[in-house]
């Protein structure tokens, strides 16, 4: 059977998921009982958040209107830039994506970042204009946008509504017309790409692999190129979209294996799968490893929760390839590891998904950049953790990342928009108007842009303006570090480090939030921000006027030490500092946007 | 062996109050029969294991003036045989309901052995009442505490605070000014389950917050002291009951869902709890859990700094063998710098500001304790 492999990439919210149910439909590769909206986004957090988080691969058949029947191994992708790490992997297992772009919206910021993923990775591309049931919808200016600003020409582009189903047969029909399909031999020895991975209680680690020689079946040895292991394999199998059990993996086809591997070490996401006898000496080139550029400490509230807390992220990071992590310790703290994300929104899902998956309570730090600094004695070190900043005294320079940004966004907006930058110390380099649509090109440290900057644009110009941003280089900065002291005394997991320009802003705004966060107390207790020993700013979280329970008596004695106790017990993603309790947001709180 | 103290659980009510959270029931003769039947058992039970005689006796409910003439004199006869005429010799307390005792029964309580009523007056105002759910007015209230004391016995008096509408002061001042030497004040809570909460009543923390402020000055001005968060008493006019419970005493107890705290299973003592009134008749019993160390010293904060006189902290360090600078440092420091406790001749005491807010310097100690084990090991 003839086979093509593609992936779905799009800009957020352009309607990925929804094509996917379509196709998934109008291949009947679902039961009517089975079927919901977004069916690939099966963890609990893209549906309730709305958005894909996790590449998902799904096997489906379809007979074209040549009588042929295909099969389809097709991987839905997220759209947010956080989680391009995705994507790049999902291309790695196929030869061509659907391009896909909202007629109304027309191309934005990840339209064009995963269309040059696509074509840097030498795929096929086809367009496909979504949302045309939409009155706002623009066919013709979609086209031409995709071949003025990606260079992608419009002939086979395919408008379709996802919503409605119009149009998504022609879909198939160009996929199996305009996509290649996979070459590779099938009586060659086995080289297969693992592009995803997941740890099952079970089953251990399950390997998603792209087949591009050879097979693959259960009992036979495989060896994984990178480590040397040797493993017997116990099961393959295909996606729909759980993982299926099946006889064998042939070339071209994507699917999973297990082999018993509890170690999660053994199996390194981007490695090659070769036969054990007969090892290949051509490796599937694996992926770029993805760079953390946001960093921030994930601690456990309960501290004797911390082994289970490094095992869960060795689980989760075999899921999620683009997230790193190393042990670090806080006076305030305790134990607990720095880890790095790619973006502010991963950083979150990542939190949430430890403490949903593997029941865990945590309390995060301010996500932050890293800082390059030089030392007086002239040691250069990269510093991730504010608190490790050296005092100024002992401190040469200090040099923080800046990125090349681009925002999309409509004309009238332009205004605004600049302002908003400025605001962010950013630097114009660059103004390209596309019909109506204008390009900002801007050199902004990326510190800058990490907070609010993206609900700040997105509501300057109602939701119209998309962005886009690459590392550019380290530029040295006239930057603080501010401590936050709690009941006066410096608690060194809510240092960050800002411009001192802007020491004062961000100081006020993080000590008003956290007064509004932490519970009133038995005493009135101070919040201050200070910059070395100048305190900058000052706020007071009140003190209860009384507390105390009218009674207790011999009975009641029992009861209100358990109660004691419970309560205690009971404070979820709540920390004691000292005697103050201090929740999860007071340690988020220089991400409150100013109001 | 020390017992010092006897509580006798009553479950008895007339009727039930809508804000009552206690283990009570309606009176239904059958049961008070068997009640006082399982009550003279446990009574010699109890004194056959624990035979020193209590220097106070508590009767507590429900509300056990309740109980006929007849019965009460059952119950007394019991306590009697099992610890002889000297039972509730230094005090012997019943809780008691206006509208229960006239001065012939006040009379024949005496004659019991009763020394002291704790009357559960509530309200000297007729709102006030009625929004409670009392089946008394406040005449009748105010007649019955004038009629114990005429009586010859010790009253304290039960006033509860903070209910919307109230005027705390003009109640306080109405109960003081009978001569009354001990006054409880209680703010009104809103427990999950009780018909309070179901009516969605609040109480107002503001207001609670002022009458309990108002309660202390009000009633300083008539010589009565705050000796606990709840209990103010003129000099000598304690509880010397309740102060066993707030001393770290043991105490014996019997009824339904009684407690007990005893020096037995280790060397900070066991508590004791009955079950509740259908498997005490049964025979069931007591739940008990022996004291860690950390219980202990926990316990003692808990009580002993309710009360004007504090814990004796270098006894107490020395009994559980650890310096509460060293089980929590941190709350120590912030607790004294914030004048919330100071510590005078070995002793641990509440401030006033301490006081009106110990529930949260509790739960600061036990946020940020660490346990008495790891320190000794440390
Ligand atoms: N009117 C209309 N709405 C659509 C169409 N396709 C998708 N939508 C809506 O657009 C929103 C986003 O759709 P999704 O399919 O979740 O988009 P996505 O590209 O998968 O989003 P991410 O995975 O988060 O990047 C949903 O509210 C869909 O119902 C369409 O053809 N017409
Ligand atoms: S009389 Fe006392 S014990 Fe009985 S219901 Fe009323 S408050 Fe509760
Ligand atoms: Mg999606």
């Amino acid at each position: 059977m003839e086979i093509r492999n593609f992936s779905i990439i799009a800009h957020v919210d352009h309607g990925k998921s929804t094509l996917a149910d379509r196709i998934l439909e109008l291949t009947e590769s679902v039961s009517e009982r089975d079927r919901r909206d977004q069916m690939l986004d099966s963890l609990e957090l893209e549906r309730e958040r709305g958005i894909t988080i996790k590449a998902t691969p799904m096997r489906l058949h379809y007979t074209a209107d040549s009588g042929q029947t295909y099969q389809f191994n097709l991987i839905d992708t997220p759209g947010h830039v956080d989680f391009n790490y995705e994507v790049s992997r999902a291309l790695g297992a196929c030869e061509g994506v659907l391009l896909v772009i909202d007629a109304a919206q027309g191309v934005e910021a990840q339209t064009i970042q995963n269309a040059y993923l696509a074509a840097d990775n030498g795929l096929e591309i086809l367009p496909v204009i979504n949302k045309i049931d939409l009155p706002a919808a623009d066919v013709p200016g979609a086209i031409a946008e995709l071949e003025e600003i990606i260079g992608v020409p419009g002939d086979h582009a395919v408008p379709v509504s996802a919503k409605t189903g119009e149009n998504v047969r022609a879909v198939l029909e160009a996929v199996v017309r305009h996509l290649p399909g996979p070459k590779g031999e099938r009586v060659a020895p086995l080289r297969a790409l693992i592009f995803d991975a997941v740890y099952d209680a079970y089953q251990g680690v399950i390997a998603f692999i792209r087949v591009f020689d050879g097979t693959i079946k259960a009992k036979d040895r495989v060896l994984i190129h990178s480590t040397g292991k040797v493993l017997e394999v116990e099961r393959v199998g295909f996606f729909r979209p759980e993982p299926t059990v099946a006889a064998e993996l042939s070339v071209g086809e994507v699917g999973w294996f297990t082999a018993g591997i509890k170690e999660i070490a053994d199996t390194q996401i981007g490695d090659t799968v070769t036969s054990a006898d007969s090892p290949t000496d051509r490796p599937v080139p694996g992926f770029k490893p993805a760079m953390p550029v946001v960093f921030s400490g994930l601690y456990p509230t309960d501290t004797e929760d911390y082994p289970r807390l490094r095992e869960a992220l060795e689980k989760l990071r075999l899921n999620d390839a683009a997230f790193s992590f190393e042990p670090e310790t806080s006076e305030a703290l305790g134990f607990g590891f720095r880890c790095g994300f790619l973006g502010l929104l991963h950083a979150d899902i990542v939190q949430a998904r430890l403490e949903r998956e593997f029941d865990l309570s945590l309390i995060a730090t301010a996500p932050g950049v890293v800082y390059k600094v030089v030392t007086t004695d002239g040691a250069a070190f990269d510093v991730q953790n504010p608190s490790e900043l050296p005092t100024p005294d002992r401190l040469e320079s200090i040099s923080e990342p800046f990125v090349a940004l681009s925002v999309f966004l409509p004309e009238e907006y332009v205004g605004s928009a600049m302002g908003l930058l400025q605001e962010k110390r950013g630097e114009m380099k660059d103004m390209i108007y596309h019909g109506h649509r204008v390009e900002l090109r801007y050199e902004v440290p990326f510190g800058e842009i990490l907070y609010d900057f993206h609900d700040r644009l997105k509501s300057l110009s109602r939701g119209y303006a998309s962005m886009d941003y690459q590392f550019l280089e380290y530029r040295a900065g006239d930057l603080v570090k501010i401590d936050v002291l709690v009941n006066e005394e410096k608690v060194d997991a809510l240092s960050i480090i800002a411009h001192r320009d802007k020491a004062y802003d961000v100081g006020r705004r993080m000590v008003d939030r956290m007064a509004e966060v932490i519970p009133r107390q038995m005493f009135s207790i101070p919040v201050q921000a200070a910059i070395g020993g100048k305190i900058l700013a000052r706020a007071t979280v009140k003190a209860f006027r009384k507390d105390v329970l009218a009674k207790c008596y011999g009975g009641d004695i029992t009861r209100k030490k358990k109660l004691l106790e419970k309560q205690k017990k009971g404070k979820a993603r709540m920390k004691q500092i000292g005697t103050v309790e201090v929740p999860q947001e007071a340690f988020l709180a220089v991400l409150s946007t100013e109001e | 062996m020390v017992a010092p103290a006897l509580y006798v659980h009553v479950p008895f009510c007339p009727s039930i109050c809508p804000y009552c959270d206690f283990h009570k029931m309606l009176r239904n003769e059958g049961l008070v029969a068997r009640y006082v039947e399982r009550l003279e058992a446990e009574a010699a039970a109890v004194s056959a294991a624990f035979p020193e005689s209590p220097a106070t006796v508590y009767f507590g409910g429900g509300t056990p003036s309740h109980l006929t003439d007849a019965e009460l004199t059952s119950v007394f006869s019991a306590l009697r045989r099992g610890w002889g005429a000297g039972a509730g010799r230094a005090e012997t307390t019943l809780e008691a309901d206006p509208l229960t005792f006239d001065e012939r029964r006040l009379a024949a309580l005496r004659a019991l052995g009763v020394t002291r009523l704790s009357i559960g007056l509530q309200s000297a105002d007729d709102a006030t009442l009625r929004f409670l759910g009392r089946v008394h007015d406040a005449a009748a209230g105010l007649e019955a505490v004038a009629l114990a004391l005429e009586a010859g016995l010790r009253a304290n008096v039960d006033v509860i605070m903070a209910v919307p509408g109230q005027d705390v002061e003009r109640d306080l001042r109405r109960v003081a000014d009978l001569g009354v030497r001990h006054v409880s004040v209680y703010s009104l809570t809103v427990e999950p389950g009780t018909p309070f909460a179901r009516r969605g009543v609040r109480v107002d923390p503001e207001a609670d917050a002022d009458a309990f402020e108002l309660a202390g000055s009000v009633l300083a001005e008539y010589g009565l002291q705050r000796y606990e968060v709840s209990n103010f008493a003129a000099p000598g006019e304690e509880s010397l009951h309740n102060l066993t419970y707030w001393r770290g005493e043991p105490y014996l107890g019997i009824g339904p869902s009684a407690s007990a705290y005893l020096p037995v299973g280790g060397p900070f003592g066991t508590r004791y709890k009955n079950p509740p009134i259908k498997a005490w008749l049964a025979g069931e019993t007591p739940e008990a859990e022996a004291l860690s160390a950390d219980d202990y010293l926990l316990e003692r904060l808990m009580t002993g700094l309710r009360t004007r006189e504090g814990v004796d902290l270098e006894g107490l360090e020395r009994r559980v063998g650890a310096k509460l600078a060293n089980v929590a440092p941190a709350w120590l420091r912030d607790v004294t710098r914030h004048a919330l406790l100071e510590r005078t001749d070995g002793r641990l005491r509440a401030t006033p500001a301490g006081l009106e807010r110990l529930d949260g310097v509790l739960r600061a100690f036990v946020g940020s304790r660490t346990a008495i084990a790891a320190d000794r090991r440390a």
